[in-house]
């Protein structure tokens, strides 16, 4: 009975993510990775996003930290291309329409650079060791669950997960270095 | 960014893999989410790399559903892969007592292995007994790969000597820390000698912590057998009795005394010094600062007394001081001044 009701909370706050990165992730997208020879953008971010956080004097008082992340990022991101369209360097950009085009970049720069970005990614994701990739692809294309990864794979849900997570990391740099 | 900084990014970024996939398992527990805030609060490249890797799992769905690698193929691969490893690793001379572990990055590091066993081959012929030292300074850190292809890594202010002969290879830490990743040679004993101790192993990985009053050593991967020093107050009595110290175990050794067991150790804290992080889990500042001033060029000073036993806990980076320093600055009640020659901390 308890564990069902845990698992409930664990579908809604699943949704909950869900929805919230589908309203801050491309603001964070954006961000972090179009505008590459800005750099140093993504750090600051960063860094503010910490200082913030460590504000906070009762960590225990946010529930989600996770969320609490995305959201104060996805805020700041605003804030920086508010600032940056004021000092006018998103000039290709026509007036008043930067929040929006940085917010949803639905533009056909945008999608040119997400193609360019999944190409970018699939060709990382050919270099990892093959039951990472795997485990990746069957997580994420095929939604199984960890217990069904580690049967295909004769290994445990604990090591897949541990697949997985190393994936992620492993990505992660290799896209940063990339630029 | 230079080699060793991308190597403590990899590192980050699988941490953050890690928290990342925790997240997806669902709700975290109380524990866990006060470790989740103090991993991001130990530096912002944390939450840096935290989002990145948010990043990497929204943009996975499409990239991950790719038409040339089909997972039936990627699939095939992991079964040949898994083949040719049973078929290249010779089974381990202590297969009984020891199991052979592989190392994190998986099968692929089997034609390594190999190629480490040809070297150690071909330096075996042109063998010769000569003595090498290696000390590093204050504030500095060294990676040695020696002839045999086993490789020492020296903390701050640390020297050892190491001399390898026919029967034996053996290293003496003079002073400080050094972690031991040895290369597997089961004729030849790899034997470590430190104030009081002596390790002595055949093909693993361990760190050594000689301090003025004792020695620690803790094993991470593989097992070591621990024992007085020859020499040493008690080591006649002790008449060669050992020690074993297995993968996740520490043992500290005093004047005379070797304790009848090992102890669990957090690995994971005493090898934290490679990546030259500092891992602190409910310390007095005061030890903190002390750990800092092992490596910085500007001292911490506590200036408050009381502070001095103000118990911590995060994970900073030896080379980042303005982290703590910010970190410091959000703690209750505590006042932090930075100036050219010192970082002064008080009660405001």
């Amino acid at each position: 009975m308890l564990r069902e009701s845990l698992r409930d909370v664990g579908e809604i706050k699943k949704a909950l993510l869900e929805r919230l990165f589908a309203a801050h992730g491309r603001t964070l997208q954006a961000f972090l990775y179009r505008r590459v020879h800005h750099h140093a953008d993504a750090t600051d971010l960063a860094q503010e996003v910490y200082v913030r956080m460590l504000r906070v004097r009762d960590p225990d008082t946010i529930r989600d930290m996770e969320a609490y992340l995305f959201t104060v990022a996805s805020n700041l991101a605003k804030e920086h291309a508010a600032r940056e369209g004021r000092r006018g360097l998103a000039v290709e950009v026509e007036d008043g329409t930067v929040l929006e085009e940085l917010s949803e970049p639905a533009g056909f720069d945008a999608q040119i650079d997400v193609a360019h970005q999944v190409q970018r990614l699939r060709e990382v994701l050919r270099q990892l060791p093959p039951r990472w990739h795997a485990a990746v692809v069957m997580q994420y294309v095929q939604g199984l669950s960890q217990q069904q990864i580690g049967d295909q794979l004769g290994v445990s849900p604990r090591t897949v997960k541990k697949y997985l997570a190393q994936a992620l990391g492993r990505c992660r740099r290799r896209m940063a270095r990339l630029g | 960014m230079n080699t060793s900084e991308e190597r403590v990014r990899e590192l980050i970024a699988a941490q953050a893999g890690e928290w990342f996939m925790a997240h997806r398992a669902g709700p975290l527990e109380a524990g866990e989410r006060r470790a989740f805030y103090a991993w991001l609060a130990a530096s912002p490249a944390h939450v840096e790399e935290y989002l990145g890797v948010a990043l990497i799992s929204r943009q996975l769905p499409a990239a991950a559903d790719d038409p040339n690698m089909p997972l039936e193929s990627l699939l095939d691969r992991v079964r040949e892969e898994n083949v040719t490893a049973f078929e290249g690793v010779a089974p381990s001379p202590l297969a009984g007592d020891r199991k052979h572990r592989m190392p994190v990055w998986g099968w692929a590091a089997v034609p390594a292995a190999l190629a480490v066993i040809g070297t150690a081959l071909l330096w075996w012929s042109g063998l010769q007994t000569k003595a090498e030292h290696y000390a590093t300074r204050h504030g500095e850190q060294i990676t040695q790969r020696l002839a045999d292809s086993s490789v020492i890594r020296l903390d701050t202010d640390s020297a050892v000597t190491v001399r390898y002969d026919r029967t034996q290879r053996l290293v003496e830490v003079e002073r400080g820390r050094a972690f031991f990743e040895v290369s597997h040679d089961s004729g030849r004993p790899f034997r470590v000698l430190a104030g009081y101790a002596e390790a002595r192993d055949v093909g693993t990985k361990f760190d050594v912590y000689r301090q003025s009053d004792s020695t620690v050593v803790t094993v991470v991967e593989g097992q070591v057998v621990v024992g007085l020093a020859p020499g040493q107050p008690g080591a006649a009595a002790a008449a060669g009795r050992t020690v074993p110290v297995r993968a996740g175990e520490r043992l500290q050794v005093s004047q005379g005394s070797l304790p009848a067991t090992a102890t669990p150790a957090d690995t994971r804290r005493s090898t934290a010094w490679l990546r030259r992080e500092i891992v602190f889990e409910q310390e007095p500042l005061a030890i903190v600062a002390a750990e800092f001033n092992r490596y910085g060029a500007t001292p911490i000073v506590i200036e408050t007394p009381d502070l001095r036993s103000l118990q911590i806990s995060g994970v900073f980076y030896a080379d980042d001081p303005e982290t703590f320093v910010a970190f410091l600055r959000s703690l209750d009640g505590v006042k932090v001044e930075v100036t050219r020659t010192s970082i002064r901390v008080s009660r405001m």
